[in-house]
């Protein structure tokens, strides 16, 4: 399978990136101790310019701010690197011997303790309450961004509007890189911004499309030495793709807390992949739905419709052909018999859209039972007997005819459009010839006209359905549905149909091979006899 | 054989239906009729009128056709010929295994209708006491003797080729189902097995028929039975 890219997170990742690494360190270690420091330094400063009015007091509750001030805003270290200072300065400026860490007096010593005490105190439960605070903001931010994630996936309708949410959300609450390999058929490979994606796990990407089931890996890039995870996103048919994302490499606990994020937003995205699926299946089952009824109102409602007017057409025009009046008067017979003729000739029109409904709906489901193919030909002979009046009917059976395996009804309905369509396309007076005959197991049925015949043009789109030939739109009329039907019913028989002709004006021949019927044992025939 | 005068009951939801109907039956002589346009009407009719003969669309209105058949089915063993829109063959062999004595597919030929209203009342009334010879065609079957004379000459027949016969012409102009025919002649699990039936049929045919290719006494209702033509129709040209 042929995976290609698409988008990559934006966000601020790029710039995180970007950054080296004793940059990086300096900012985030050695800035908030220098900071701490500097804060105590200004207290001291502060404290000594009070000093030169009058005594301070008060000096280890001042060297208290710093360290409150480093624990809330850079965490606990600072905060102890404040205090530690602040007893530092206090002692070395404002406790005798002045200018010295020196103590001589046991009150100042036990001053100092108590500052550093209190002063460590503080700063952990400042910098508890300042972690307390920025988990508070980030849970905030994350329930935001969740918030318009599931906003965004309830307007998802395909799999990459989810894709594109999934990829936003990421990378407005991680910050990072997201990257997702379609797998998909078109093999046009999008070389989207992908620098930042390393080879492996481009490679370990293509490898989970290819082998289905695999639903998770973990990479880690020894490059940048951050962690990519790999989830395949997928619905319960089919893997749409799958979705990389950097989790970091920092430390081992907020790889992990990333990871359980990252899962939970998949989990839910995988959800909206089965509401999709959910979505187009029944989207699909409500077309299904509609042609069902259409076909269901053509075959019932309409049908009746249709044919109980006709019904008592042909039925008044039976017993006006009865009356004396009309039977002992020529012109009159005519016309009731011409009334009988068109009634009949509409029955059969309908019959054969109905027919054609059924094999469109692919619903033609043969009821196999043994029967003897002359009765079937006879059938067919005898239905379609009006549309073969202007015509010589020849028939010849073969002596010991097998019984054949088949759908007697449907046989008998391909059979009669075959017999119309060679009385259709051959001079009235002209002579089609049936013949019946036994052939390795099966019967074989061909129907031989006198007709127009068909060009090798014309037999290629033969047996589609609605064919007609250009030659005789305008001459003969017709729906073209007959072949298709009548080779729909044979196929639906384990039959064959075939059509010869040795071309325009050479006459055609259509032979139908039907499953013989195999004798369950020797003695049915005695049996059946004696 | 049947009355002077048979009454025959339509009921059909169809007017115009109903109109050639009755003409076609009043047409023919012998029947007055009666017309019921609902399944309650008719069956009200059936109760109280005791019609000899019911013709039954299946599309009525307030209650299945079939449901009708069988509710009158409970009670009288009147003759029922069903008029359907039905070409369904599996449809066709219910009807008759619940009671229908035969059917006709919408449209018809009066014609063909009366010829098989007059095959359902032969049946109805034949009694112990009148001629037990059927004829069809140039067939005559003795039905008490066991004779069958073919062109007035005796013909020999085997025992299931009679027992077939004999089927048949008890129901001289109806159709018959292949599982009655096959109850009716083989016995255990051979009963199932239409295979046979469909030899015997051939073997008959070879010896009534004048042209067995083209049967004309003994004909095929495509995918539900046999029926024994009680005389010649104009078979080849419907």
């Amino acid at each position: 399978m042929q995976s290609h890219f698409a988008g990559i997170g934006t966000g601020n990742a790029p710039q995180l990136n970007q950054e080296l690494p004793w940059h990086r360190f300096l900012l985030t270690n050695v800035l908030p101790l220098t900071m701490s420091l500097l804060c105590v330094g200004v207290a001291t400063g502060g404290l000594l310019l009070i000093d030169r009015f009058f005594p301070a007091n008060l000096v280890p509750i001042v060297y208290l701010i710093p360290v409150i001030i480093a624990a809330t805003r850079w965490g606990t270290w600072p905060a102890v690197t404040a205090a530690v200072g602040g007893a530092a300065a206090a002692d070395f400026f404002f406790f005798p011997p002045f200018y010295s860490f020196r103590l001589d007096d046991p009150q100042a010593v036990i001053d100092l303790f108590l500052f550093l005490f209190v002063a460590l105190i503080s700063s952990d439960l400042a910098s508890r309450l300042r972690q307390e605070t920025e988990t508070l903001r980030q849970r905030e931010h994350e329930i935001q961004y969740l918030y318009e994630f599931s906003r965004r996936l309830a307007a998802c309708f395909t799999v990459s509007d989810l894709i594109a949410a999934i990829q936003n959300y990421l990378s407005g609450t991680l910050g990072r890189h997201t990257a997702f390999f379609f797998a998909s058929l078109e093999r046009n490979f999008q070389p989207e911004p992908m620098g930042a994606v390393p080879e492996t796990v481009r490679r370990s990407a293509a490898a989970m499309m290819d082998k289905a089931g695999l639903g998770a890996d973990t990479i880690t890039d020894e490059a940048t030495k951050s962690v990519w995870l790999l989830r395949a996103v997928s619905s319960e048919d089919a893997t749409h793709g799958v979705i990389a994302v950097n989790v970091g490499g920092d430390s081992r606990a907020a790889v992990e807390t990333r990871t359980r994020h990252v899962e939970a937003i998949l989990a839910e995205a995988s959800l909206t992949i089965q509401r999709l699926d959910i979505g187009g299946a029944m989207e699909e089952a409500a077309l299904r739905l509609k042609d069902q009824m259409l076909r269901d109102a053509f075959y019932g409602d309409l049908s009746h419709e249709l044919r109980s007017p006709l019904a008592a057409i042909r039925g008044s025009a039976s017993v006006l052909e009865t009356m004396p009046a009309v039977r002992n008067q020529e012109r009159a017979h005519s016309l009731v018999e011409a009334v009988t003729f068109e009634a009949e000739r509409l029955d059969g029109f309908i019959a054969n859209l109905l027919n054609a409904t059924r094999v469109s709906a692919s619903d033609v489901r043969p009821h196999i039972e043994c029967a003897d193919p002359r009765d079937v030909i006879n059938a067919a002979i005898r239905r379609r007997a009006r549309q073969l009046a202007a015509h010589t009917i020849e028939i010849s059976f073969a002596d010991e005819l097998p019984l054949i395996d088949v759908d007697s009804a449907l046989v008998e309905e391909a059979c009669g459009q075959i017999l119309e369509n060679a009385a259709k396309y051959s001079p009235s007076g002209s002579t089609i010839s049936i013949g019946i005959r036994a052939e390795q197991g099966r019967v074989v049925v061909s129907i031989t006209d006198q007709g127009v015949g068909i060009t090798p043009d014309e037999r290629q789109q033969l047996g589609l359905r609605s064919f007609r030939s250009q030659r005789h739109d305008a001459t003969i009329p017709g729906s073209g549905l007959g072949f298709w039907i009548a080779s729909t019913f044979v196929k639906a028989n384990d039959g064959t149909i075939d059509i010869v002709s040795r071309g325009q004006g050479q006459g055609t021949t259509v032979s139908i091979a039907l499953p013989a019927a195999e004798i369950e044992d020797d003695e049915s025939a005695s049996r059946a006899n004696e | 054989m049947s009355k002077s005068t048979n009454l025959v009951l339509l009921i059909d939801d169809e007017p115009k239906i109903r109109r050639f109907l009755r003409a076609g039956f009043e047409l023919h002589g012998g029947f007055t009729v009666q017309e019921a346009e609902n399944a309650a009407e008719g069956l009200r009719t059936a109760t109280f009128n005791a019609p000899d003969l019911i013709i039954l669309d299946l599309a009525l209105p307030d209650r299945r056709g079939s449901e009708v058949l069988e509710l009158i089915r409970s009670w009288s063993n009147v003759p029922i010929i069903v008029l359907s829109v039905e070409s369904n063959e599996e449809e066709k062999v219910r009807l008759l295994e619940l009671g229908a004595d035969d059917y006709v597919v919408k449209p018809f030929g009066i014609a063909e209708l009366i010829a098989r209203s007059h095959a359902a009342l032969r049946r109805y009334f034949k009694s112990a006491d009148e001629n037990p010879v059927v004829t069809a065609g140039p067939l005559s079957i003795d039905l008490v003797n066991r004779t069958v004379l073919l062109n007035n000459a005796q013909i020999k027949l085997t025992r299931k080729q009679y027992r077939l016969l004999h089927v048949l012409a008890t129901h001289v102009g109806l159709v018959v189902t292949h599982d009655k025919l096959l109850e009716e002649i083989w016995t255990g699990n051979v009963r199932k097995n239409i295979q046979y039936l469909r030899i015997l049929v051939r073997d008959l045919r070879q010896i009534i028929e004048a042209d067995p290719n083209h049967p004309r006494l003994l004909v095929t209702e495509s995918g539900v039975g046999y029926r024994l033509q009680s005389r010649f129709e104009d078979v080849s040209i419907g």
